[in-house]
């Protein structure tokens, strides 16, 4: 089954309250919020009214808010090498 | 009773003979019980030809909820603001070239970067991090693995620069091999700011309330800053040749 990753590009402000409704409706809040929602006729049905605001791409899978996050989370850049406590614990 | 019935029975059957055929009866609107639904019997042929009419192409399409087999696959999620952190795995000709003029150069600095914001550093610098790093105690030894740049006073390594994330893909950014190059810190303590006093006042109140709060950042020395000479580095890369052989093999 596949998802459409839908992606709000620009801001429902200014807009009319249904294009609004509509927004809320398929849970994009702010800009550069990404959903993904099933490929249904209903749900093409409600991207066709606010296809001037969102970009939208197939995809196979539908990533879950946590794996969203992860993918934003850069690497540590560090690792722990040797713990002091451990070192005099040796040293002794 | 009976005979009442026969004669009934006849004077139908004589009106039903006295009316003309239906053909010759004058043009009147039909009023009839029967239902007019859409059935292709008593649907003329131009209408079910029109454009209103749904193919069983298109009742196929909406039925198995996928797009046209012509339409491009659905690619692999990945989402606009996402990143990826690519380390380089390859020797280049310009670092076979060049690494050992950088290496022969005596002292060295590093963009490193931590959770991904990067710090100039060399040898000997303490770095006062922005934040209490988490897991970890005075005395601890880290080990930074994520740089940009290896400078000395002429030559700098630089790693690609990072590629914009769009529509298709997320943010790339590139980080030099970590085998170039050892990087130890140590902890060497938790530094704290003054005590922070917020003023919290409401209109028309004599009360004001006073917020404190005091943050905790982490003390990093840089006690070692090496990089590798060109000799080390291949050599590195050859045992994690074979050992990479090795381990297809088994």
């Amino acid at each position: 089954m596949s998802y459409f990753r839908i992606t709000l590009m620009r801001s429902g402000i200014g807009m009319p309250q249904k294009t609004q409704g509509v927004l809320k409706a398929l849970g994009l809040k702010k800009r550069m919020t990404t959903v993904y929602h099933p490929v249904t006729q209903s749900v093409a049905g409600q991207i066709m009214r606010i296809k001037e605001l969102v970009d939208v791409k197939e995809v196979k899978r539908a990533l879950t808010p946590a794996e969203q996050k992860a993918a934003r989370r850069p690497a540590p850049g560090y690792y722990v090498e040797s713990r002091a406590a451990q070192a005099m614990k040796d040293w002794e | 009773m009976a005979l009442l019935a026969r004669t009934a029975r006849k004077a139908l059957l004589e009106t039903r003979a006295s009316l003309p055929p239906t053909c010759l009866l004058p043009l009147r609107a039909h009023i009839t019980t029967q239902s007019h639904t859409l059935e292709t019997g008593n649907v003329p042929d131009p209408l079910i030809q029109s454009g209103q009419r749904v193919s069983s192409d298109l009742k196929d399409k909406t039925a198995s909820r996928t797009l046209s087999p012509r339409a491009p696959t659905p690619s692999t999620p990945s989402s606009p603001n996402a990143r990826l952190d690519v380390v380089s795995k390859q020797i280049t000709p310009s670092i076979r070239n060049l690494l050992p003029l950088l290496h022969s150069q005596p002292s060295h600095y590093m963009t490193l970067h931590i959770h991904g914001r990067p710090y100039l550093l060399t040898r000997g610098d303490t770095l006062r991090l922005p934040f209490l790093m988490p897991h970890v105690k005075p005395g601890d030894v880290l080990r930074l693995n994520r740089a940009t740049h290896i400078g000395s006073r002429d030559y700098t390594l630089k790693a690609p620069e990072p590629i914009k994330g769009t529509a298709d893909h997320g943010k790339k950014v590139f980080y030099l091999d970590e085998r170039l190059f050892t990087v130890r810190a140590r902890v060497v303590g938790i530094d704290t700011e003054p005590m922070r006093v917020e003023e919290k006042t409401k209109r028309r109140q004599r009360h004001t309330k006073h917020v404190y709060s005091k943050m905790r950042f982490t003390v990093l020395k840089i006690s070692e800053l090496e990089v590798k000479s060109l000799q080390e580095y291949e050599e590195v890369l050859k045992g994690e040749g074979e050992g990479e052989g090795q381990a297809t093999e088994a």
